[in-house]
């Protein structure tokens, strides 16, 4: 039995065939405006952060002693319970708590264009790079998902898993190390 | 007495639960032989005084990504490394933010000795978040192919003229503009960085 080879197309209709294939790519001037939206937005969100953390002295006290009971509850769950410090990472995230520990944590906004994905989800240093934990929402463009999180001062490595798959932050700057094929993205956060 | 009593028991467990949370765990599915050398890198490196929850998170980023046992050995061995070296280099930081971002700036080509010139400019030690977010730059300049020796003058002439945070992460969006419109990243770098600091003397 011959195997079946198909007809092979005109190399003009092969070309027009391919290019419908192809993900639409967004033009220079699109993606330029779409940056400089978003280094809006993270300023934006900076100075927000920025303002949050200027607490007067009572409120500070106040802050202080939150914190201390909030921080001496959980620690004697860890000593009665055994809850491991995932737990306490999960508390931090997935609740409203602004301060966790004694650190300050800031809200960073993460978004990223994605249109055509069915899920997307934030993995980072931030939280253990578990693709479960931090779920971002889709926006109401249906273009664009985002998700707020609260986090410690620091430097944080991250990527977006778009689908089951990891994608650097295209709008954030990059990691120097690559050293599992795959490049993370960088944010810095800071309280001033 | 009571009240003192209550006091210490809540900083005894305070204590306690920070000493955990220092503490992360290995993920399971790392076998025993590389779980014991990663458990030994790790140790090793919290005897040195640096911070070890980015060796957690490299083992947790590796084992996300499908990475081999050896494979995540030799990453969390090598962030190690860099970031003894950038300690060497800067001192002992009190922000362990500065330390993993002067670790990732040695890994693309800065040498120890620029990164001291880095963290000591002429107009005085800037802060921790400046300095972080400065070498953040750099490391990103140099990813877009920025040669390090033009990515490190340009970082070190910014913060020669005290850059704000702001200042740095603006550069980086211009560079990435003018990249994304064809520009070299060289010239764009040699340009806006002109334009922040002005010319250069005659």
């Amino acid at each position: 039995m011959r195997d079946h080879e198909p007809d092979r197309l005109p190399d003009s209709l092969a070309r027009a065939v391919e290019l419908m294939r192809q993900e639409e790519a967004p033009s220079a001037k699109w993606r330029g405006e779409l940056l400089r939206r978003a280094a809006a937005e993270r300023s934006s969100a900076q100075w927000n952060a920025a303002r949050r953390v200027t607490l007067s002295v009572p409120w500070a006290i106040a802050a202080g002693l939150l914190c201390a009971v909030v921080g001496g509850a959980a620690a004697f769950g860890v000593v009665r319970y055994g809850v491991s410090d995932r737990g306490a990472a999960r508390l931090a995230n997935n609740s409203n708590v602004s301060d966790a520990g004694g650190g300050t944590m800031l809200p960073v906004t993460f978004s990223v264009m994605a249109p055509n994905a069915a899920s997307v989800s934030i993995v980072g240093d931030f939280n253990r790079w578990n693709p479960t934990a931090l779920p971002m929402r889709r926006s109401a463009d249906g273009r664009t998902w985002q998700l707020e999180v609260r986090l410690p001062l620091g430097l944080y490595a991250y990527a977006f898993m778009i689908d089951g798959r990891l994608s650097p932050d295209p709008a954030a700057p990059h990691t120097a190390a690559d050293d599992f094929g795959t490049p993370n993205s960088m944010v810095v956060v800071r309280g001033s | 007495m009571r009240r003192a009593f209550i006091a210490a028991a809540l900083s005894a467990a305070a204590l306690a639960g920070a000493a955990h949370a220092q503490r992360p765990t290995l993920p399971d599915r790392l076998d025993a032989a590389a779980r014991a050398t990663l458990e030994r890198t790790i140790d090793t490196a919290r005897v040195a005084g640096l911070p070890v929850g980015p060796l957690y998170d490299k083992v947790s980023e590796g084992v996300l990504k499908g990475a081999a046992d050896d494979q995540i050995v030799r990453a969390v061995r090598s962030l190690a490394r860099s970031l003894g070296d950038a300690r060497g280099a800067l001192g002992a930081p009190a922000d362990p933010s500065v330390l993993t971002a002067a670790a990732s700036a040695l890994g693309t080509g800065v040498t120890p000795a620029e990164l001291r010139r880095l963290a000591h400019p002429s107009s005085g030690d800037p802060n921790g978040s400046t300095l972080a977010t400065a070498l953040v730059t750099l490391v990103d300049l140099v990813t877009k192919r920025v040669p390090v020796a033009m990515a490190t003058s340009s970082i070190q002439s910014l913060l020669d003229r005290r850059a704000t945070d702001q200042q740095f992460t603006s550069l980086r969006a211009d560079v990435d503009r003018d990249i994304l419109a064809g520009r070299a990243p060289e010239a764009s770098v040699v340009d806006r960085v002109r334009a922040r600091t002005g010319p250069p003397p005659p």
